[in-house]
């Protein structure tokens, strides 16, 4: 079946469509137009470079989700995450915040999970259907926690919490050492490989690469790591990544570059 | 349902391993499944035989035939997925409640970042001249906000989503035990207290209870918990 876009008609896009069956063109308009209005009931409450935040946005684009959906850039120098719109349906005061009409998911693993069965349609999936890919992506979903504790709330974190006059040289080698041990463990998954599981992006890469994403934002080169370093480069590339991107990282880099060890 | 092919490498008290073993427990898995408890004093859980199927050396390390699942909640959605019947299972299988339980499976982790670590791991890991008074009186009121958090998602509920055991449970539970293992007492939580002694007594979490906490009690350092 092949698909050319004519003309965009309000919510949904009138695509011709050449196919020998009138039936599969219908179908397929009323695809779309499901897929273009069923996220108008949702709410998003978001930060800028939250990692937890970009997962389920990443998701959300990947389902065709993103665009138009109802939401809100919360501030975090401004606190803006305790305010009382969340507070209401998230009472840890925390982004991301969601709600699909009147249900409440909060946790970015369990949006994205929420997202994934009920949004999914065979183009979109980004959890395989075959038991031991299926729980391989899974576990590296929650494997990739290792990245946000040992790199990024142990170094980049020490960075932003200590003054410089109290930062301890030694403290922070051992520091640098263990972050490079966790992203060593990373590069040997991704050699030769252009996924974390098998041949396709799914969830494994939607939990993994913000935090990636979030290491090269704060000055890492991932020299040392090739293997890595075209992973980043493969999945920036990506249009839900794109769609998604975190505003203020457009702006400009950052002056902090406390990463610039890895 | 056969465990036969299956193996589990665990350690005594671990969260994360209980997890798993008492979801295998609620699928008819546990008894005669073949595992090994390792000693994490005598760092066993750092040996070839783990290494093999788990290159960072934790537990719960899982094998199931020739597949490997690590990081307990990966293990509770493979058991979940592949030995589910009707009458055992730990997540309901469509609705609002699913996605529920998904929320407050992940959200448990909490409970180990804001206490167990803050807490007894500080405890454990700093000599006794190195502890901060100031430092141990605010992470205890930080505990005490985290406990409130799941004393008010409880809402006098006798489980946290819906009225059936899930992975919801199967993934605090745990957390919360270690808890009052360490010496809470959950006075000013009762609802938590009434939930913790309910669940404790499910068949489950007494076929997986940690070995070693029946031989006796334990230094009660979150007795103000």
């Amino acid at each position: 079946m092949r698909v050319s876009y004519i003309r965009s008609l309000g919510t949904f896009t009138l695509l011709k469509v050449q196919h020998n069956s009138y039936r599969s063109t219908i179908n397929l308009k009323a695809q779309i137009r499901t897929q273009a209005m069923s996220n108008q009931q949702m709410f998003l409450w978001w930060g800028s470079g939250s990692c937890p935040c970009w997962k389920p946005m990443i998701v959300l684009a990947e389902k065709g989700l993103w665009k138009g959906l109802p939401n809100k850039l919360i501030s975090f120098d401004e606190e803006e995450y305790r305010c009382s719109d969340i507070l209401a349906i998230n009472p840890r005061g925390q982004v991301p915040t969601f709600k699909d009409g009147e249900l409440v998911v909060n946790e970015s693993n369990a949006i994205c999970m929420y997202l994934e069965e009920k949004y999914s349609t065979a183009e979109n999936r980004l959890l395989p259907e075959t038991p031991e890919q299926r729980s391989t992506v899974y576990w590296k979903i929650f494997e990739a926690s290792n990245v946000e504790i040992k790199v990024l709330d142990a170094l980049a974190y020490y960075f932003y919490y200590t003054k410089k006059e109290d930062r301890n040289d030694e403290v922070i080698k051992e520091k640098v050492a263990t972050a490079k041990t966790e992203l060593s463990h990373w590069e040997k998954a991704l050699t030769g490989k252009s996924y974390l599981v098998g041949d396709n992006f799914t969830l494994a890469d939607v939990c993994f690469y913000p935090y990636i994403a979030f290491l090269v934002r704060l000055g890492a080169s991932l020299k040392d790591y090739p293997a890595l370093r075209k992973y980043y480069d493969t999945i920036t590339a990506r249009p839900s990544v794109q769609a998604t991107w975190p505003p203020h990282w457009r702006e400009g880099p950052t002056a902090e570059n406390h990463l610039a060890a890895l | 349902m056969d465990n036969s092919k299956m193996f589990l490498y665990w350690g005594s008290g671990s969260g994360p391993c209980w997890k798993a073993m008492i979801s295998l427990a609620e699928k008819g898995l546990w008894e005669g499944c073949p595992n090994k408890m390792i000693s994490f004093s005598n760092k066993e859980h750092k040996t070839d035989e783990v290494f093999t199927l788990n290159p960072r050396g934790q537990v719960p390390t899982f094998r199931d035939g020739d597949v490997v699942v690590n990081e307990s909640d990966a293990i509770l959605m493979y058991l979940e997925e592949n030995y589910s019947k009707d009458g055992n299972r730990l997540l309901p299988t469509s609705g609002p409640e699913r996605a529920q339980v998904y929320q407050r499976m992940f959200e448990a982790q909490n409970v180990q970042t804001n206490i167990i670590k803050e807490l007894v791991v500080y405890h454990w890991r700093t000599k006794p001249e190195d502890r901060d008074d100031k430092i141990v009186k605010e992470r205890m009121e930080k505990a005490k906000v985290e406990l409130g958090y799941w004393e008010k998602a409880l809402n006098g509920h006798a489980y946290m989503v819906g009225n059936n055991f899930t992975l919801a449970d199967v993934a605090v539970y745990p957390f919360l035990a270690f808890l009052m293992r360490m010496g809470a007492s959950f006075r000013e939580f009762p609802a938590l207290l009434k939930y913790y002694e309910a669940i404790t007594k499910r068949p489950s979490v007494q076929a997986t209870w940690p070995p070693h906490w029946k031989e006796g009690t334990t230094d009660p350092i979150l007795g103000e918990l």
